[in-house]
């Protein structure tokens, strides 16, 4: 379960990412974030794996306080927690299996992973998550020569191989034509009906986020402007969370159901 | 988690072969290396406690006195690096053009240059200066020729690279304008590659700064000469001060140099 | 660029668009003289002039005479001694390629956040940089006596501080969107290091250890000339015995293997790229 009491973000500069968010996520939960850019949606993923530090309040993953972490406490966090990138974030020049099995890493002794030293199951979790998002084919191919689409699928192959008991999506599909955009979020869907692992997504296209969610939570200028599930949700709230009306390009399109790709 | 392992990976067996061969060969030169090398480790450890304490704090406590000595002679070294490295950048010219495929449209000319700029490269200045002092005696011009003939290797090789990669059209445009040779070097060609040759021989001096420390060594003349004495004498006050110059002087040409060619290109 | 349908005039300068008349030509003018002034300057100071250079280049028949006819006799232990100077290259190589690991990573300010750390590295390596080989040399078979021991540190120091600069360059290149991912799942510093930064800088790094190699082979030779050991020591005692034709035999057999050495090491370079 993720806690948010009272959490507030003043970057540095100044700017402030977050204010006074109130929010409990229970687990198991499909949660979208929508937001304009720089409403807040990154900063307050990126406090759940404390890429960012919040400055004021308390945040509770699984029942800890995590702001207090040191170096040990978040690496533990962060094996917990699962993300993936909009930029798919993997090391172009290494396999798909290296890359997925890279998710093991925070499991794993420094000297035994650096020589690539993985146990068995680790080795058997890698392949089960590949063939899980249907690329176990493409196991042993250089993670550049596969398609975007792939590639986030990789991630999310990554994520699994993790085991978390979160997963965090920073704007998945931005990269993605509509088609692979939604292949990807029904994989997401898909593991976190399966596997009961909460998972928390930004997206900024509208129509995407009434489709997969359970619950939306709508954010402007760093505050909690929306909290309700899906159902309680129609274009006029979203005018509302963004404070302007509806445009062509906060809808991603394409068909309902994705196109297999290459 | 009854979890099946992945297939294993499949790699062509000329694939194999190659690799297994590299690692047998890096291996073998290895083994050959380690097993060759005579060294006394004994030997070695005793040596080095011995002169530690002689050499080191010597070498950063820098005999001041003779500072100006050590000052002129670089400025010596400096002048044999640049009266070398400039002849070498104008003696490199024609050679650039003769090696440049297109500029010459004679693939065996071109060829044949190529392979006799990178001969002249193979050769160390100091061993190039060694012969020059066995011909005209041990002095400075000994240096220069040294660093003169061995800077025309790169050089050359530099220009000849440079000239083929410039933009043909507009030689093309003015022959078919019906410019001559000449004229179409002058105002084709050279406003094109300048900038770049000037940067690579300005490069080149830089490096012949550095060699030119040594070339007094054997006798070409220039800060060398005190190296020899300061090592014979084992005046390691000495040596410190020499350093101590060196280092300075060499920042702060490296500095000006990569100033300078930022500035051209 | 010219359209060939409208050719202009010769003397126009739209051939040359990169400079613009006048000002180019007071360029390299200015350029010119002041070059022209070094170099007269320089000519006094070390009693030499453009004519003697002429002069000396039209000697070098002399060369012929002095250095030739070859002495043989001296192939057998020039090979031995050869020998030992590839090795100590080798030797010297690899030691400044395993060290490089780490301080180029100190030398990267993508992956050390210190800044005293980091520009204290760099400073160093720096320096290092502009000792020239056979400084090095002296200083190091001033403290281990003459023989291949001081040669081979005094290669190891003066290839890990062109190898530090060009592998601190590529490391602070390289896309650090991966590391975040891996340092998001957990991964430890060391592990971002050899999943995230290892990968993206191999090739880079091969091709700079067979470079540096090169460079060593190159520089123990010369070193040698100062006591360091390998075919250099040997060359240099022909030369005080004024054996001029043993000289030039050790002179060519050095010529022809770095040509050789050279070759081998640019063409994996080629097929690794």
């Amino acid at each position: 379960m993720i806690e948010f009491n009272d959490v507030s973000l003043v970057y540095p500069n100044g700017h402030q990412g977050l204010k006074d968010v109130n929010v409990t996520i229970e687990d198991g939960e499909f949660v979208v974030i929508v937001g304009l850019s720089g409403a807040g949606k990154s900063t307050f993923i990126r406090s759940i794996n404390r890429l960012v530090t919040p400055t004021a309040g308390e945040l509770k993953v699984g029942g800890d306080n995590i702001l207090d972490y040191k170096s040990k406490g978040l690496r533990d966090l962060r094996t917990k927690v699962g993300m993936i990138f909009q930029s798919y974030n993997l090391v172009k020049r290494n396999s798909v299996f290296r890359n997925v099995l890279a998710g093991r890493l925070g499991h794993t002794g420094t000297l035994r992973s650096v020589f690539n030293l993985f146990s068995k199951d680790d080795k058997a979790l890698a392949y089960e998550s590949l063939k899980r998002v249907n690329i176990d084919d493409k196991i042993y191919s250089r993670a550049d020569q596969l398609s975007g689409g792939q590639q986030q699928r990789v991630s999310i192959a990554r994520v699994l191989t993790q085991k978390p008991d979160y997963i965090l999506a920073d704007e998945p599909v931005a990269s993605l034509d509509p088609p692979t955009s939604h292949q990807v979020m029904k994989y997401l869907r898909k593991v976190n009906k399966e596997d009961n692992i909460t998972t928390i997504v930004n997206l900024h296209f509208i129509d995407m986020a009434m489709e997969y969610a359970d619950r939306i939570i709508g954010m402007r200028s760093g505050e909690v402007v929306f909290d309700g599930p899906v159902s309680e949700v129609s274009e006029a709230t979203f005018e509302e969370i963004y404070g302007r009306s509806i445009r062509e390009d906060d809808l991603r399109g394409g068909a309902k159901d994705g196109e297999q790709d290459q | 988690m009854a979890n099946e392992q992945p297939p294993k990976k499949h790699i062509p067996t000329e694939k194999k072969i190659k690799r297994v061969s590299i690692a047998a060969a890096v291996l073998v030169m290895y083994i050959w290396t380690f097993m060759s090398i005579d060294i006394d480790w004994k030997e070695a450890f005793n040596r080095f406690a011995s002169n530690y304490n002689v050499v080191v704090p010597q070498l950063f406590s820098p005999n001041w006195a003779r500072a100006g000595e050590v000052i002129e002679k670089m400025i010596e070294t400096v002048f044999i690096a640049y009266v070398g490295s400039l002849a070498a950048a104008i003696l490199a010219v024609p050679l650039g053009f003769l090696a440049a495929i297109n500029m010459t449209n004679n693939r065996f000319l071109s060829t044949v240059g190529k392979w006799i700029l990178s001969a002249v490269r193979a050769f160390p200045e100091i061993i190039l200066a060694i012969m020059f002092v066995v011909v005209v005696g041990p002095n400075p011009f000994a240096g220069i020729l040294a660093i003169a003939i061995g800077s025309t290797g790169m050089l050359g090789k530099l220009y000849a690279e440079v000239l083929e990669s410039i933009d043909m059209n507009v030689v093309e445009a003015m022959q078919a304008n019906g410019a001559n040779k000449i004229q179409i070097m002058f105002h084709g060609i050279i406003p094109q590659v300048i900038p770049e040759f000037l940067s690579y021989a300005i490069y080149r001096f830089e490096i012949d700064v550095r060699a030119s420390t040594i070339l007094g060594y054997v006798g070409a003349g220039g800060i060398g000469t005190m190296i020899f004495f300061a090592y014979s004498n084992r005046n390691w006050s000495d040596m410190g001060m020499i350093l101590l110059v060196i280092i300075v002087v060499v920042t702060l040409i490296d500095y000006g140099s990569t100033y300078i060619r930022k500035r051209i290109v | 660029m010219a359209n060939k349908i409208n050719k202009p005039g010769l003397n126009d300068d739209v051939y040359a668009p990169m400079l613009s008349p006048w000002r180019a030509k007071a360029k390299i003018s200015l350029v010119f003289f002041i070059i022209l002034f070094f170099l007269w300057y320089s000519s006094r100071t070390t009693g030499v002039d453009f004519g003697d250079l002429i002069m000396g280049f039209t000697n070098m028949g002399q060369i012929i005479d002095k250095l030739f006819p070859i002495n043989m006799d001296v192939l057998g232990p020039a090979f031995d001694r050869l020998i030992e100077t590839i090795h100590m290259a080798i030797i010297a190589s690899t030691f400044s390629t395993i060290i490089v690991i780490p301080v180029s990573l100190l030398a990267a300010n993508n992956i050390t956040q210190n800044w005293f750390i980091y520009n204290a590295t760099r400073l160093i390596m720096n320096i290092l940089r502009t000792i020239p080989d056979v400084v090095l040399a002296v200083i190091f078979v001033g403290i281990f006596g003459t023989g291949p021991i001081g040669g081979i540190v005094a290669l190891f120091i003066f290839s890990l501080g062109i190898l530090a600069k060009l592998i601190s360059e590529t490391v602070e290149a390289i896309d650090m969107q991966p590391i975040e991912a891996m340092r998001a799942s957990g991964a430890n510093t060391i592990q971002s290091i050899a999943y995230g930064v290892m990968p993206q800088v191999a090739p880079q790094f091969t091709s700079f250890a067979l470079y540096v190699f090169e460079i060593n082979i190159r520089a123990s030779v010369v070193i040698g000339l100062v006591g360091a050991g390998g075919i250099g020591q040997l060359l240099m005692s022909q030369f005080s015995f004024n054996n001029y034709g043993a000289v030039m035999t050790i002179i060519l057999v050095i010529f022809v293997v770095v040509v050789i050495i050279e070759y081998i090491s640019t063409k994996i370079r080629e097929a690794i790229i």
